[in-house]
Formats: structure tokens, C-alpha cells, sequence
């Protein structure tokens, strides 16, 4: 599949407190509600409400340690995926908010050096088969590291609730291993 | 073939496999699951979410207060009385609530809930305290918190090892903490340590007692790294003896085991360490910053809140008097850690030499209880981070180093090397 839209390009270093801001940290885990202040604390434009969800991105690149800073909030990845995004890309993510990506179905995609290439606003495209990102405002195309097949079975259950939910039903919890 | 790396046995052990490797995906088996009083709530309702009743066993998930007790104001009060309700519901057995609590990762490692060759996770950053006692502690989401607590397993991608060596002998007044933001310094967040193992190793962290480990392993979160490790040896066993019952397997690397990295760091090169403000890699050697004027000193948190910390500040304050222009809070680990400060005398000393102490918790470590930043403070703290914004504030500065630092400091209201006094 082929997914077109535009991207947000993260200037340095993007950490879960400025993605979600103390405030909202107890606030109920939901899309739609978590959405309306994600990224309030990354950029001065987006801290208004919905001030980045009405930005209509589907896409953000970024550098290294992509959510970093050790906050362990699901807010994190529902309200990104509240705002519309369908993948990140970046050189390394923190491991606590890859994981909580991965368990909600958010694609956090490793692929290197795209914030080089890439400008806030550009249009990009992804094929999520063969990893292929084309940049097609400037023509520029990036190859990231594929998705391993456990990621993508939970993102096709729709998450790992749903993953072991159906687990749990069909009472095969002690075959995961 | 080549051997494994402590890390690598603990998931092969609890994943029912002979071996793993880096990159593997697995489903390991759970020994405890801790959640606290900020974000349970949350995890319950998940673990309902999952049409499941009963946690999968009650002695096996361990529930803290330590975010909001004692309630500083009726939202937190709330969410408490919400909290409690839940956990008692749900007829946990090990329940640390105001009167018996602490922090949750000392918790964890005090009472016995985290033991050699287990893996333990909790709804915390800092879960990686854990590897003090040569655990694999996680820190994890909510939803695989509530995985856990219904199935008591967790999925695990098996981390590359990175082994730090450190040799030399420890400077009366250079600790661990000062060592750990030594490596942020050297490492920075660039991707290098980010998934991986860190495993503490060489004649150093021999002779470091359980209260370093603890910190050591405590930030190798911040590190980027998944967890931080320490092979179990005497000093473990002896901190052991007494807080369990259990029997436990003390694994350690093979001589063989692979390792994406091996650094050796000697402590000669390590003295007083600060991190200045904004940014945790952002280290310098104290005599950088020397001189710069504070007003607010803090010394708690799971990174720095125990025992041995609170004995060398009383060694450093002793019959002395903090800087008038510095206020300073310091904040015990845990219930025990309080009364056994207290015990000693350490607590007294720091009272007169002009500390504030507050009940344990994790006090305005996150800027949302005790002892918040306001516009304009500068605070000297031995806490773990130190971005805008952290302890309440966007307007205040947080520079990070020990409590050795924060004591030598707070007696003349600037940043001073504690081997100079």
C-alpha cells in the first residue's frame, strides 16, 4: 500500500514532555481528546488547541531519540494518532514510546537521515511493503528498515489490546512465547 | 558458539529458551508488575478493557503511592481515594500506601519484589533501578502493564549488550551518581546506548555498595538504554538476605559473551560531575561550573533519595550551616530509608544545618508535588533530569550532580567541589 501526505520536519530534539505536556499527562487515554494539545510544547505555533492536529500532516521525520526523555504516557502515541499522523520516521526513537507506538499500531519507522532531505510541508510518499519513502516535492528517496512480522501482526490486529484479547478468548496466552 | 550476555540469559531463562539473540522478539514471563498511584488507575481500567477481572496473580503485582501522597491538593486527593479503592478491589497483596510507602523503584528493590535472574516492569521510567540486584527491570505503558497483570507476560525485543568496564577506586566524595552523568557525557543522545543493555562491570562497581548500583542502574533510562545490569555477587546476596524468601538463580555473562561495545572508563578521569541546564547531556567536569549561585537545593527521588546519600551529606553538613540564601529540601526514598536516616542521626544533622525534610515520594522530582520550581529559581538537585520545565517552571534552571555536590554547595550558596572543603 501507498500512503500520500504531508510531513512536519522536527527541528532537533523532540521529547514525549514537549509532545505532551504535563497538564495532559493524567488526562484519559483517547485520539480524538488527546490530539486537540499534542505537541503544544514542541513548537510555540502548535500550542493553541488542535494547533498541530489542524496542521493536516500525515507524516513526521525526525532525528534521533524521536519522543525521548523517558515519560511512559500512552498520550504520546494516541494523540499523534489523534492528529491524523500515519507514520513517523526517524533516525531512533526512545524505546518507551517505540513500544507504545508499536502496541497502539502507530508506525514508528526507522529510516536515516530523511530530516536532511526533507523540509516541513513536503509531500511524501510511502510504500509500506518495500520500505521505499519518495520525497516527492524535491524527488529525494530514502529506503527504511523493514517492520519486523510481530510488529505488523499487532498494527493488523489493531493493537495489542485486540492482539491479546483475541488471545485471551481463544485461551492460547500460554503458547505466546 | 559464542556465550551470552547476562541480559540475553535472563530472557532465555524466562522465555522457556536455551538461547536468544540481539533483535529477537519475545514473549517472556513476568515476576513482578508494579504500578503507582499517577498512572493505575489508567492501568486497571486497561486490564478491564481486556475483559479480565483478576490480576494474574495478586502477590506478583505491587502497587506504590508515591506520585501524589501526601496530597497536596483535592485533585490528587481524588485520584488517590479513586486508587485505593481500585487496588483494594482488586485484593492486592502488597499495597504501600501513605504510612508504609516510598518511591516506587525503592520500593521494588527494598522490599524484595525484584530478585536476581527475573524480569520485573512497572508503569515508570525507572524501572531500570531493578538491574541493581541483576534483574531485568522495564519500564513500560500502561497497556503493557495491563498485558502483564492479566497474562503475567510481556513481549521483549532481546537488546544488544554494551559493557562499561570501570576500573580505579572511589574518591571519598565521588559517587555513583557522578559516574553515571560522566557517561551521559561521553555518550550524549545521539542513538548510541538507545534499546541497548548496559552492563556495569570491573573492580569499581565491586566495591560499590547496593545504594550505588541502584543508581547506576537507576539512569541508564535516561541513557536511552532498555535496562541497566549489574551481576549479582556478595554485596547482593547480602542486601538480599532478609527481604526474601524466594529462591533465586544468579546468572552472570559468559566470558564469551558478545557485546556490540566494550568501554572502560577509569575513575581517575571521574570527579564531581554536573549537568547543566536543559539538557542531561549537556556534562561538565565541576570545575566548569564552580561559583554559579543557587537558591534552591533538592536531594530525594529514586535516583538519589537513600541512605548512603543522605550519610554523606550529614558527613559534609555536619555542625555547619546551609547558605542563608539557599533553601533545601531533602526527601527520603522510602519509609525506611526515613527511619533508618533518622535512626542514625543523619536526619538531625541535616536538620541543623538548616534542611527542610519531606515524607517520602517522589516530591517535585516531576514538578507535580513538594517543593515545585517557580520563575527564576536556579536549583542544584541530585535528581535524573533536569529539561524546561521538569520540576514545575519553564523560567527555572535545574543543574543535576550527587548529593556530595549538593551538600558542599548549599553551605556557600555556589556550586562547590566537595574535595575542596
Amino acid at each position: 500500500m501507498k500512503i500520500t501526505g504531508t510531513c512536519w520536519v522536527a527541528q532537533g530534539y523532540v521529547m514525549a514532555y514537549d509532545i505532551i505536556t504535563q497538564p495532559f499527562w493524567t488526562a484519559p487515554i483517547d485520539p480524538k481528546e488527546n490530539a486537540r494539545w499534542v505537541m503544544a510544547g514542541v513548537d510555540e505555533a502548535f500550542n493553541r488547541e488542535n494547533g498541530f492536529a489542524s496542521q493536516g500532516y500525515s507524516f513526521i521525520v525526525a532525528g534521533h531519540n524521536f519522543a525521548g526523555g523517558g515519560k511512559s504516557i500512552e498520550h504520546v502515541i494516541t494523540g499523534l494518532l489523534g492528529a491524523g499522523i500515519k507514520a513517523v520516521f526517524a533516525d531512533s526513537f526512545s524505546r518507551l514510546q517505540f513500544r507504545n507506538a508499536i502496541n497502539y499500531g502507530l508506525p514508528f519507522i526507522t529510516c536515516k537521515d530523511m530530516v536532511k532531505g526533507c523540509q516541513t510541508g513536503d509531500l511524501l510518499e510511502w510504500d509500506t511493503e518495500t520500505g521505499l519513502i519518495v520525497n516527492l516535492t524535491n524527488g529525494r528517496t530514502f529506503q527504511s528498515v523493514p517492520v519486523a512480522p510481530f510488529v505488523a501482526e499487532v498494527a493488523e490486529a489493531g493493537g495489542l489490546m485486540n492482539f491479546i484479547r483475541k488471545r485471551i478468548a481463544e485461551g492460547t496466552i500460554d503458547q505466546l512465547r | 558458539m559464542p556465550g551470552m550476555t547476562i541480559t540475553e540469559k535472563i530472557i532465555a531463562r524466562n522465555s522457556g529458551r536455551k538461547r536468544v539473540v540481539p533483535g529477537e522478539l519475545v514473549w517472556v514471563n513476568i515476576h513482578t508488575v508494579m504500578t503507582m498511584d499517577y498512572l493505575g488507575a489508567q492501568t486497571f481500567a486497561k486490564l478491564h478493557e481486556l475483559g479480565v477481572e483478576n490480576v494474574f496473580d495478586r502477590d506478583r503485582v505491587i502497587c506504590v503511592s508515591d506520585h501524589l501522597v501526601p496530597p497536596p491538593n483535592e485533585k490528587f486527593a481524588t485520584m488517590l481515594n479513586e486508587w485505593r479503592r481500585i487496588v483494594r478491589a482488586h485484593h492486592i497483596t502488597h499495597f504501600y500506601d501513605l504510612g508504609n510507602q516510598g518511591i516506587a523503584h525503592q520500593i521494588m528493590v527494598e522490599k524484595g519484589h525484584v530478585l536476581p535472574g527475573t524480569i520485573s516492569i512497572g508503569t515508570d521510567s525507572h524501572a531500570n533501578t531493578y538491574g541493581a540486584v541483576g534483574a531485568l527491570g522495564n519500564a513500560v505503558g500502561v497497556t503493557d502493564a495491563a498485558v502483564a497483570m492479566a497474562t503475567g507476560k510481556c513481549w521483549l525485543r532481546v537488546p544488544e549488550s554494551v559493557k562499561l568496564v570501570v576500573h580505579g577506586e572511589w574518591h571519598p566524595y565521588v559517587m555513583a551518581k557522578d559516574l553515571s552523568l560522566y557517561v551521559m557525557g561521553m555518550m550524549h543522545w545521539n542513538g548510541h546506548l538507545i534499546y541497548k543493555a548496559i552492563e556495569y562491570t570491573g573492580e569499581a562497581i565491586s566495591q560499590l555498595g547496593m545504594a550505588g548500583r541502584m543508581t547506576l542502574c537507576n539512569m541508564t533510562v535516561d541513557l536511552g538504554a532498555k535496562n541497566g545490569i549489574i551481576a549479582p555477587d556478595a554485596i547482593t546476596r547480602r542486601y538480599l538476605r532478609g527481604r526474601t524468601s524466594e529462591k533465586y538463580t544468579a546468572l552472570q555473562s559468559d566470558p564469551n559473551a558478545e557485546y556490540e561495545q566494550v568501554y572502560e572508563i577509569d575513575l581517575r578521569q571521574v570527579g564531581p560531575t554536573v549537568a547543566r541546564p536543559h539538557r542531561l547531556d549537556d556534562v561538565v567536569p565541576i570545575e566548569e561550573v564552580e561559583g554559579i549561585p543557587f537558591n534552591k537545593a533538592f536531594v530525594g527521588t529514586c535516583t538519589n533519595g537513600r541512605v548512603e546519600d543522605l550519610e554523606i551529606m550529614a558527613r559534609i553538613l555536619r555542625g555547619k550551616r546551609i547558605h542563608p540564601d539557599v533553601n533545601m529540601l531533602v526527601v527520603p526514598a522510602s519509609q525506611a530509608v526515613y527511619l533508618e536516616a533518622m535512626k542514625k542521626g543523619y536526619l538531625a544533622t541535616l536538620v541543623e544545618a538548616g534542611a527542610a525534610i519531606d515524607t517520602p515520594s517522589c516530591a517535585a522530582c516531576a514538578g507535580i508535588h513538594t517543593g515545585v520550581a517557580g520563575d527564576g529559581d536556579v536549583i542544584l538537585s541530585a535528581g535524573n533530569r533536569n529539561m524546561q520545565g521538569r520540576m514545575g517552571s519553564k523560567k527555572a534552571e535545574i543543574y543535576l550532580t550527587s548529593p556530595a555536590v549538593v551538600a558542599a554547595s548549599a553551605l556557600f550558596g555556589k556550586i562547590t567541589d566537595p574535595r575542596k572543603l
